[in-house]
């Protein structure tokens, strides 16, 4: 479903990320974990192709970085949730508005968009709150309206970097569980962390990113090995 | 492509950034006032030219003893000629009438026949009365049997069309400055306004909105500025010229195509400042 052939990024002469070999496969939970600047939110860009790599290809889904062209990348989004750690929501605008926003840009009917905004935010157990404002909600709420608002398009794939950087670890907590609620129902999830405590409670696949490659691949069974790192 | 969602999110936007918009719109108003200017000017002094221009006269003398026949075939001739916009015929007679009445003298007490020859007072078309047409012009009709001798103010045309010359081009000039200014101007408001807000282009990047779509609601803001800046600048103008016929000119010419000029030049600077500065954010 996702494959990287030697993946290289470079900017300013400097590598980003180094030769990546990677395949995530469909259904499939991956943490990527590594310090700041190690590569994990490079690795993520690509998938939605904010970024083309500079040598190497990436291949998501049925497009192709080598050969994808400018105006086909909106519809590769589209199969594509991502979600970050500061939310990146309309805060002039209220839950329903900020997830329907997603399906109205992509020029869907405002009755499509009702059934599907409110299935959605039923989904993330924020129905009852779809007429709040932004600055009334909580961090943790205000992730799941991003969370919403990454599904509203049934991607295959939901990216997640750093979510629960800006949360307290009860609402971490809640967000890793929808993660895998979701994650249950055949959505891959691919999620870049610092929090290591997080993947202890919700064990899967780990990638241990340093300097631009991926260092180390982490048996979920061997977890210890994280808690030391 | 959703047209009333585009048209709706480019009202939100304009009211979501009231300041910015404001500061926009009155950007481009005042730049569209000094371009509205630096029109009037260029176009009152052209038509002032062309006034001095439509003074200057080429008297052609005829040889003594050319027939009525042939004189009523020539002013034909002459009538007919595009460069020419008015031909006047006068007659010994009539040359005698005017010499009397602008010199005071009776030249009939001096000699006994009239010596002024008859000629045709001719003005040219201003496009046409620069001082090399004028010269091809006069060298031509000199040639003609029935002219003795062409005369015209050489030396004024001359020194006319020299500054007229230069005034046009240190008011093209200044016209292209301002131009280049204001566009950098209300590209630089523009940008600012769209930078406050590259947040929702890159959530609309995020979820999948075509560059087409993410653009739309951007030009469609700029376009109702560019439309708000050239209405207030053609009232700007209209104060202005107002102003300036009671207290300096009352002559001041203003052309028919000003308003709607403004409103055009408005709006594809609305555009076109909205188009380059939302572009910088949508690489990928």
């Amino acid at each position: 479903m996702i494959e990287f052939f030697n993946v290289s990024v470079k900017s300013k002469n400097r590598l980003i990320l180094r030769e990546i070999n990677l395949k995530i496969r469909k259904g499939e939970f991956v943490y990527l974990i590594g310090k700041t600047g190690a590569g994990k939110t490079t690795l993520l860009r690509l998938i939605y192709m904010d970024l083309i790599p500079t040598a190497g290809n990436v291949l998501v889904d049925k497009f192709s970085s080598s050969n994808i062209r400018k105006r086909e990348i909106p519809y590769l989004r589209r199969k594509v949730g991502v979600i970050f750690q500061d939310f990146k929501l309309l805060p002039d605008r209220n839950v329903y508005e900020n997830v329907a926003f997603s399906l109205r840009v992509i020029g869907k009917s405002r009755r499509e968009v009702k059934s599907r905004v409110l299935s959605v935010l039923t989904q993330v157990g924020l129905n009852h709150k779809r007429y709040h404002k932004y600055h009334m909600l909580s961090g943790g709420e205000k992730q799941r309206v991003a969370i919403a608002r990454a599904l509203i398009n049934e991607p295959f794939i939901l990216l997640a970097d750093e979510p629960t950087g800006n949360l307290d670890p009860e609402a971490s907590k809640d967000i890793l569980n929808l993660l895998e609620k979701i994650n249950k129902s055949g959505t891959a999830v691919c999620m870049a962390t610092h929090n290591y405590k997080l993947i202890t409670w919700a064990p899967h696949r780990t990638l241990l990113m340093e300097d631009g490659f991926i260092k180390q691949e982490i048996d979920p069974d061997n977890l210890n090995q994280i808690l030391e790192l | 492509m959703n047209i009333l969602f585009t048209l709706k999110e480019g009202m939100i936007n304009l009211k979501r950034a009231r300041l910015s918009a404001v500061v926009s719109i009155l950007s481009i108003s005042l730049a569209l006032s000094l371009i509205g200017i630096s029109l009037l000017a260029g176009e009152n002094l052209r038509d002032i030219f062309d006034r001095v221009y439509q003074q200057v006269e080429i008297e052609v003398f005829l040889q003594p003893g050319v027939n009525a026949g042939k004189i009523k075939q020539l002013r034909k001739k002459l009538a007919r000629d595009t460069r020419v916009t008015k031909v006047i015929y006068i007659s010994r007679e009539k040359a005698l009438e005017e010499f009397q009445k602008n010199f005071g003298e009776d030249l009939s007490t001096i000699i006994e026949e009239n010596p002024l020859p008859a000629s045709f007072r001719i003005i040219l078309d201003p496009a046409n009365a620069s001082p090399k047409l004028i010269e091809k012009f006069v060298a031509q009709i000199s040639q003609y049997p029935e002219v003795q001798e062409v005369l015209y103010q050489k030396e004024i045309i001359n020194f006319l069309h020299k500054y007229f010359r230069i005034a046009a081009i240190a008011a093209s000039l200044f016209a292209l400055l301002l131009f280049v200014v204001i566009t950098i101007l209300i590209f630089n408001t523009i940008r600012l306004t769209i930078h406050s807000r590259r947040d929702i282009i890159q959530i609309m990047r995020l979820v999948g909105a075509t560059n087409w779509f993410i653009k739309s609601p951007f030009l469609i803001e700029g376009m109702i500025q560019g439309i708000a800046g050239g209405i207030i600048a053609s009232g700007i103008l209209y104060l202005f010229t107002n102003l300036v016929r009671d207290i300096i000119f009352p002559r001041l010419l203003v052309p028919d195509y000003m308003n709607w000029f403004l409103l055009g030049i408005g709006i594809f600077l609305g555009w076109i400042g909205s188009y380059i500065s939302v572009n910088r954010y949508l690489d990928y």
